[in-house]
């Protein structure tokens, strides 16, 4: 048995302190975080607060950080969390509010799937089959890993944007709306794909930061699925928004010039047509990108009309090739699926 | 006092699948209270699946899926509800899928089944190996769709019944530490199971028989409490569940001299014997000196015979948790298992529409506006035994008929009242704890009682060391009268709450032992070394503890007759059970 310290953050609401302490606690090999934040509170100190129930991750309340990070305290061994001698860090998730000790106020991060609607919507103009819908394995095999979400909120907690954005509906709403946008069995999926293109904090505010994946306990792969969800939603025609328009003008101009185009880039992703139009929101929004412009001419991030050349000849054909590439790839991809939707379809007999 | 209409508390999948079924009822006002969030519960542990004779694998009937579940339960099973369940279960899968539930497929796209322990066809349907959490989830969105309102972490503390009609419940705010009276005219309990109280367990921490024993307190008697079934695949010293679909996909268990000792007890079904079958089996390997690892206490799941594919596909939660939980990676070694307290057969004595109901020998009076659904509830569809996938069938299909139950009634109920004199006992027993100085701990005491519960009230049973353990349980019963807790705030007090679920523990746990010193036979999850056979001219009924009344030095016992009439068809005559 050895000893090992514990370094928890912790918070009163009583008398509104906030303040790490140190215990140290007996461990036997395989011996969790959770075991041992329950070795304090019931031998050390019972006012230590936490969430937990199930203890083997699927109930999702024992989210916390552990060394910075957010993970499963049930599932996360004291031997895989600490250096031989140095202390476990443990504190309450990230961007939440903190009620007690470990304990956060997980209303916000449950409020988004409410937002985003997250169930599923049955067509209302048929009745449903006596038995079941029929469901491809491909097509459920395809989404079931967004249907693992035990809604613990480690995505959440660790998101860079849910950071400094509340609106933000995060990674594991998205995941969830995504899972419904793939199901057949829902008839929203139009309503669904336009709302998470338009709506402040849907798909388009994703920063790619891959923080929510890495923090997952689970296969959800949020990150996965909001850039799934993404291409979906272009391929559906919403794309007269500004995560298109920025997106598509960051494609162009890395594929007209070989690199990325910061000067023309907040014109494209605001509208040109929508400026030319005179539409007065479209240049509200150019003002907004002024003091950040200013900022980043200043501190010379943004390369001036001189600067911007870009790649030469050669470069630019490799660039060309790669886009052709990987549009005839996908290409391939789309023939495929169908073929194999005929063939399913011919299998069950057309149901 | 805040006031409903109807007043679910649990938030698994029977009080969901109630809730739900009572808010097709747009007039009323329905609301769920829960000491976790809906998604917490427990429910969303369950792995394996979930058994509807759908026979999209093999031909099924419900009749084979009723003489099945009669069987495993070695005939305690009250025939009339093993009925509705088996043929009903059908009907709530194709709800369930409707809403969205995400069950794995067959080639043909149809709901995937799978093989199960005492199932004769393969009918559970199955979410890779996380049915429970699967179906959990669906509920709860449908919930949220319907804008249902949920007091999410709130405790209850007492439920209010004069004079056979239920008033409503008294409940903590674990936010806000205020208590408060919520009346209503009908209660629905779906509050779970009581397997906390023993060392090696599958249970979660909130697994401690709130419900259970909130309804003994209030005057109605508990049934059968001494069912209590050991899984017989939990990870050795955790006891965390490891699903039977493990066994369902073709796994083996093997003793020290790599021998699949079933063939020793049940040859037929093997591995696939049911659960009480295979945890004595091991439990006998174990004590003559063929268990495994350095202390023997466990013998050896092997997963490989499944095959590696089929493995990560069809049993991801299982890979997972051996690796993270016992550091063996299946796919390349046995895993060392253990019996572990799984699932309680007993509890609150309801009818096949969730209505409460006193089965003694004076008829059948009811608790007026008092329900009860799943693993909280006897009705009883388990008897001595569950098999495998039906406790979620029955959390689904039996928390439907009581949400149908409260809406054949609930409009014909008189509105009820709490008053400060119904909310004593509850503010009695918060303010005792937040104020009392004894010496001794929570956490000790609940160390005892779980190591007595297991090693004298397990898998194998005798008057003797039953009746240690009854004397062991009072002392603790008498020591925690003495117990103080450190934290005396009013936020998020979990040091208060696990005060108040070990009370419940230490009043459950007597009933559990009176019962099993009482009944002097073997049958399902109850086996006694000294009575080694099922007595059905004695013992072929249920019992009812009813909780003592002054002068009365432990529960008083009493016995009802197994349901024998089932609706549309013979019943199944009692009959040997083996495998």
């Amino acid at each position: 048995m050895a000893q090992q310290e514990f370094i928890i953050q912790r918070y009163n609401p009583d008398t509104d302190e906030s303040y790490e302490e140190s215990f140290n606690v007996d461990v036997q090999p395989g011996q969790t975080v959770l075991d041992s934040l329950n070795a304090i509170k019931w031998e050390q100190d019972g006012t230590l607060s936490f969430r937990m129930s199930c203890r083997h991750a699927i109930c999702g309340s024992c989210a916390m950080k552990v060394n910075g990070q957010s993970m499963l305290s049930c599932q996360t061994q004291v031997d895989a969390a600490a250096e031989r001698g140095d202390p476990i860090r443990v504190g309450p998730q990230g961007n939440q509010h903190v009620i007690k000790d470990l304990v956060v106020d997980v209303e916000k991060f449950l409020l988004q799937f409410e937002r985003a609607e997250t169930w599923l919507e049955p067509y209302e103009d048929q009745d449903p089959p006596e038995r079941e819908y029929r469901q491809k394995v491909e097509e459920f095999d395809h989404w079931s890993h967004a249907s693992t979400c035990i809604h613990c909120g480690a995505c959440y907690s660790d998101c860079t944007v849910a950071a400094v954005d509340e609106n933000f509906l995060g990674p594991a709403a998205l995941a969830k709306a995504y899972r419904f946008v793939m199901d057949s069995r829902d008839s929203k999926r139009e309503e669904r794909l336009q709302f998470l293109s338009e709506e402040q904090g849907g798909i388009w505010d994703c920063t790619r930061c891959y923080m929510c994946v890495q923090a997952c306990p689970k296969d959800v792969l949020p990150m996965d699925a909001i850039m799934e969800l993404r291409t979906l939603a272009i391929e559906a025609g919403h794309v007269n928004n500004h995560g298109v328009r920025h997106h598509k003008g960051f494609m162009s101009g890395v594929r007209k010039r070989g690199r990325l185009d910061e000067m023309m880039l907040p014109v494209q992703s605001v509208g040109i047509g929508r400026l030319l139009t005179g539409n007065l929101a479209a240049h509200k929004e150019m003002m907004d990108y002024t003091p950040g412009a200013i900022r980043l001419l200043k501190s010379r991030k943004l390369l001036t009309i001189a600067q911007r050349h870009g790649a030469n000849a050669e470069g630019r054909e490799q660039i060309e090739r790669i886009f052709e590439e990987v549009e005839a790839e996908k290409h391939h991809h789309d023939v495929d699926a169908e073929a194999f939707g005929a063939e399913f379809e011919t299998a069950i007999g057309g149901h | 006092m805040l006031q409903h209409d109807v007043l679910i508390v649990g938030s698994g999948l029977a009080g969901m699948r109630a809730a739900l079924e009572v808010s097709s009822d747009p007039t009323l006002d329905v609301a769920i209270l829960s000491k976790v969030h809906p998604l917490r519960s427990h429910s969303g542990a369950a792995q394996g699946g979930i058994a509807a004779s759908l026979g999209n694998s093999a031909e099924d009937s419900w009749d084979l899926h009723m003489f099945d579940t009669v069987k495993g339960g070695d005939y305690l099973v009250d025939q009339d509800a093993a009925e509705v369940l088996t043929r009903e279960g059908p009907e709530n899968i194709f709800e369930l899928e409707h809403m969205g539930c995400a069950f794995s497929r067959d080639d043909e796209g149809r709901v995937a089944q799978r093989r199960f322990g005492g199932h004769t066809a393969p009918r559970a349907c199955y979410a890779a190996d996380r049915t429970g959490h699967a179906v959990l989830t669906v509920l709860f969105e449908q919930l949220l769709r319907r804008g249902v309102k949920v007091y999410s972490e709130w405790y209850a503390l007492d439920l209010v019944v004069k004079d056979n009609v239920c008033q409503g419940l008294v409940a903590y705010d674990i936010l806000s530490g205020q208590i408060e009276a919520i009346s209503a005219k009908a209660v629905m309990f779906g509050t779970g199971g009581y397997g906390r109280a023993f060392r090696v367990t599958t249970n979660a921490f909130a697994s401690t028989g709130d419900g259970v024993v909130m309804a003994y307190r209030a005057g109605i008697p508990l049934e059968d409490m001494e069912f209590v079934q050991f899984h017989p695949t939990g990870l050795q010293g955790s006891g965390i569940l490891l699903s039977e679909a493990a066994r369902g996909e073709g796994a083996h268990i093997v003793n020290s001299d790599g021998f699949r000792f079933m063939e020793n007890y049940a040859p037929g079904r093997m591995e696939l014997a049911p659960r009480d079958i295979v945890a004595r089996a091991e439990q006998s390997e174990i004590e003559a000196g063929r268990g495994v690892t350095a202390l023997r206490d466990s013998v050896f799941m092997d997963l490989r015979p499944i095959g590696e594919e089929r493995i990560r596909y069809a049993l991801p939660s299982v890979l997972h948790l051996a690796r993270d939980f016992a550091g063996i990676d299946p796919l390349e070694a046995p895993v060392p298992i253990q019996p572990t307290a799984h699932y309680s057969m007993g509890g609150i004595p309801c009818d096949i529409n969730g209505q409460v109901r006193i089965k003694d020998l004076d008829g059948a009076p009811e608790i007026t506006g008092f329900f009860a659904a799943g693993e909280a509830s006897c009705v009883s569809v388990h008897g001595a035994n569950r098999l495998g996938t039906n406790s979620l069938l029955e959390a689904v299909v039996m928390g439907r008929r009581a949400g149908r139950g409260i809406l054949d009634v609930v409009h014909d109920l008189e509105p009820t009242s709490i008053d400060e004199g119904d909310m004593a006992n509850a503010v009695g027993e918060v303010d005792h704890f937040l104020s009392a100085s004894g010496t001794e701990k929570v956490g000790q005491i609940r160390a005892e009682l779980r190591d007595t519960m297991m090693d004298k009230c397990g898998v194998f049973r005798d008057d003797a060391e039953l009746k240690e353990c009854l004397s062991e349980v009072k002392d603790y019963q008498e020591r925690f009268k003495n117990v103080s807790i450190d934290d005396h705030g009013s936020t998020f007090n979990t040091d208060l709450l696990d005060a108040i679920e070990l009370g419940h523990m230490l009043e459950y746990s007597e009933v559990i032992t009176v019962g099993a010193i009482a009944r002097q036979e073997s049958r399902g999850g109850h086996a006694r070394r000294d009575f080694p056979d099922r007595d059905d001219e004695n013992w072929h009924r249920h019992t009812l503890a009813y909780r003592p009344q002054d002068g009365e030095d432990g529960p008083r016992l009493e016995y009802c007759a197994v349901n024998m009439e089932p609706k549309f068809r013979e019943p199944f005559p009692l009959q040997e059970r083996t495998y």
